[in-house]
């Protein structure tokens, strides 16, 4: 029998706001425990929560990017359940009023383009962090992270693999990376998502019942966790048995999912109006104000890229890919005139060192300053291409100025043509084989003394003097 | 209103019930959502539902940093920490 899979993703995006949600506490990652903790964020009897208006900024930026609704009175209701990183004993969220609603986004498939519908983005706090494994018998609660405010992003159930589910992801950190609301850092936790997941014959309209797998925060384990998800829904419908709709753990280093069914148990969240919160409303002036002021989108950077630059499609597009590589791209851009040859850099040499490394360029040692430097003393003929290769590639290893290491390694290109000369005419000298070769007719020869020159004058030689150089005098 | 509704409420709000009580208390919850069940008889479908009877809208703070660290005071009044957390009996994933 064939099996369609139907998958939704809940994705909580960190909104990048220096303070919480509802407190004036600091949002600052990997800080030192319980620092970063206001008596709003405790719960601690007596204290009210008043909302951060940037938080509605950026998770209506996010609305506007994704063709949302937005909606300018919105409201917060309480979520109610007891776990020890969670002190007042519920999660404030937007329940029956959120922020946005229905929005789209474009995710590139395998079958091509499609449109994932987006169901609703709406403000909650995050909760704090348990730590099990410190204490016998006990669990340590670091409340740092509590209140930290969250765009919780729900798409619609449209998603048909673990490949789509990833591209969707990606679609939707790349959004919010350039949209500058949340750092899309999927490490420290930045980004996570929970993913529903289901089963049906082909062609049933009904949808199955689904399982939820909780706080999944990698591309690869998203994969992995939803292929595994799939594969034993399938084995227990085909069994005779039936899908339990419950919350699944995904465990990475065994690849499987397992039953929370003990937390599930009783799980009713009891949702109702937050009553110390009034609704908060954005005017029209506001909202304008944040159009006028919307960040320049991936899709829009590609296009201005080759129009206005010239750059090929397929660098616009690799470039455009990243909000770390576009800045960089950008940025370099203004220490340079060449600005073309920044983008051949850029899509060459220096993703192909990002790959080996397996990092983001902001990760690496090269500064925008640097990068354009290297390009200005390539594009006005002080070092060969060749060269620039390696002069990159120490400024990879540790930073140093593109200049430091031209002046120190005496890595100036050879532009006196005699000089040249002289070292293509003692070349020629010292391989008559090969010139009778040549003139007889073997034209491959010719890099071969190229090589050579090259090879004399360490690399530093113009090459394309030394084309000329070449012809000459082999005439 | 059931025994086992209010088992269930009571497990959900931590709250634990006397076992004497308990018949007492379903009578008592059952009378109580009756009262209130008649509000169901009132035609509100036309009627934006009320999220606070204040009706004000809310004010709201700039983004700014205001806390201080209060580590060492909040850790000493908890019932139970170390240096650096908030301890509570394990709670197993």
């Amino acid at each position: 029998m064939s099996w369609e899979t139907v998958i939704g993703l809940e994705i909580h995006a960190q909104l990048s706001t220096k303070s919480k949600l509802f407190s004036g506490g600091s949002t600052e990652f990997g800080a030192e425990s319980n620092t970063h903790v206001d008596l709003v964020d405790m719960g601690l009897p007596g204290v009210l929560p008043v909302a951060n208006k940037e938080a509605f900024y950026k998770a209506i930026r996010f609305g506007l990017a994704t063709g949302a609704e937005i909606n300018q009175v919105s409201s917060f209701d309480r979520k109610n359940y007891f776990y020890p990183d969670l002190p007042k004993g519920y999660q404030i969220t937007q329940m029956t009023k959120p922020i946005v609603e229905k929005g789209s986004i474009k995710v590139l498939t395998d079958k091509g383009e499609k449109l994932i519908n987006i169901t609703r983005a709406h403000l909650e706090e995050d909760a704090g962090k348990s730590i099990h494994d410190l204490f016998e018998g006990e669990t340590g609660v670091d409340l740092n992270r509590a209140g930290t405010p969250l765009l919780e992003i729900v798409s619609e159930p449209e998603i048909s693999s673990a490949k789509e589910a990833v591209a969707y992801f990606k679609a939707i950190r790349q959004i919010v990376t350039f949209l500058d609301i949340c750092d899309g850092n999927m490490a420290q936790g930045s980004m996570r998502c929970d993913v529903n997941v289901s089963i049906k014959k082909s062609g049933d309209k009904e949808l199955g019942t689904r399982a939820e797998l909780k706080n999944i925060n990698s591309f690869k384990f998203i994969e992995k966790a939803i292929n595994y998800e799939i594969e034993r829904q399938i084995r227990v419908i085909e069994n005779g048995e039936s899908v339990v709709q419950e919350t699944r753990l995904y465990d990475s280093d065994k690849n499987e999912t397992r039953s929370m069914r003990s937390k599930e148990e009783a799980n009713d969240y009891r949702y109702f109006p937050c009553p110390d919160l009034l609704p908060v409303v954005i005017s029209d002036k506001e909202l304008q104000e944040i159009k006028d002021n919307l960040p320049e989108l991936p899709e829009e950077k590609e296009s201005r890229y080759i129009s206005e630059i010239g750059l090929e499609e397929s660098e616009a597009k690799i470039i455009s890919s990243s909000k770390t590589m576009a800045n960089m791209f950008e940025e370099a851009s203004s220490k340079t005139d060449d600005i073309k040859l920044v983008a051949k850099w850029l899509v060459g040499d220096i993703s192909a060192l990002l790959n080996k490394d397996n990092i983001e360029i902001d990760e690496s040692n090269l500064s925008p300053e640097n990068f354009g430097k290297l390009i200005e003393r390539i594009s006005d003929n002080t070092i060969s291409g060749k060269i620039a290769k390696s002069v990159l590639e120490e400024v990879w290893e540790n930073g140093s100025d593109v200049d430091e290491i031209i002046q120190t390694k005496g890595l100036i290109q050879i532009q006196d043509e005699s000089v040249l000369e002289d070292i293509a005419r003692k070349v020629i000298e010292s391989n008559s084989d090969q010139v009778a070769s040549y003139k007889s007719g073997k034209d491959k020869l010719f890099g071969f003394f190229v090589g050579q020159v090259m090879k004399e004058t360490q690399g530093k030689a113009n090459p394309k003097s030394v084309n000329e150089i070449l012809k000459k005098l082999l005439k | 209103m059931d025994k086992k509704t209010v088992t269930t409420i009571s497990y959900l709000s931590r709250l634990k019930i006397d076992s004497e009580k308990e018949q007492k208390i379903v009578k008592d919850l059952d009378n109580i959502i009756k009262f209130v069940d008649q509000l169901n008889d009132v035609d509100t479908s036309s009627i934006e539902p009320l999220t606070n009877p204040l009706e004000k809208t809310a004010k709201t703070r700039k983004d700014e940093v205001t806390a201080k660290n209060l580590k060492k005071e909040l850790l000493e009044v908890a019932p139970s920490a170390n240096e650096d957390y908030f301890l509570v009996p394990r709670v197993v994933e």
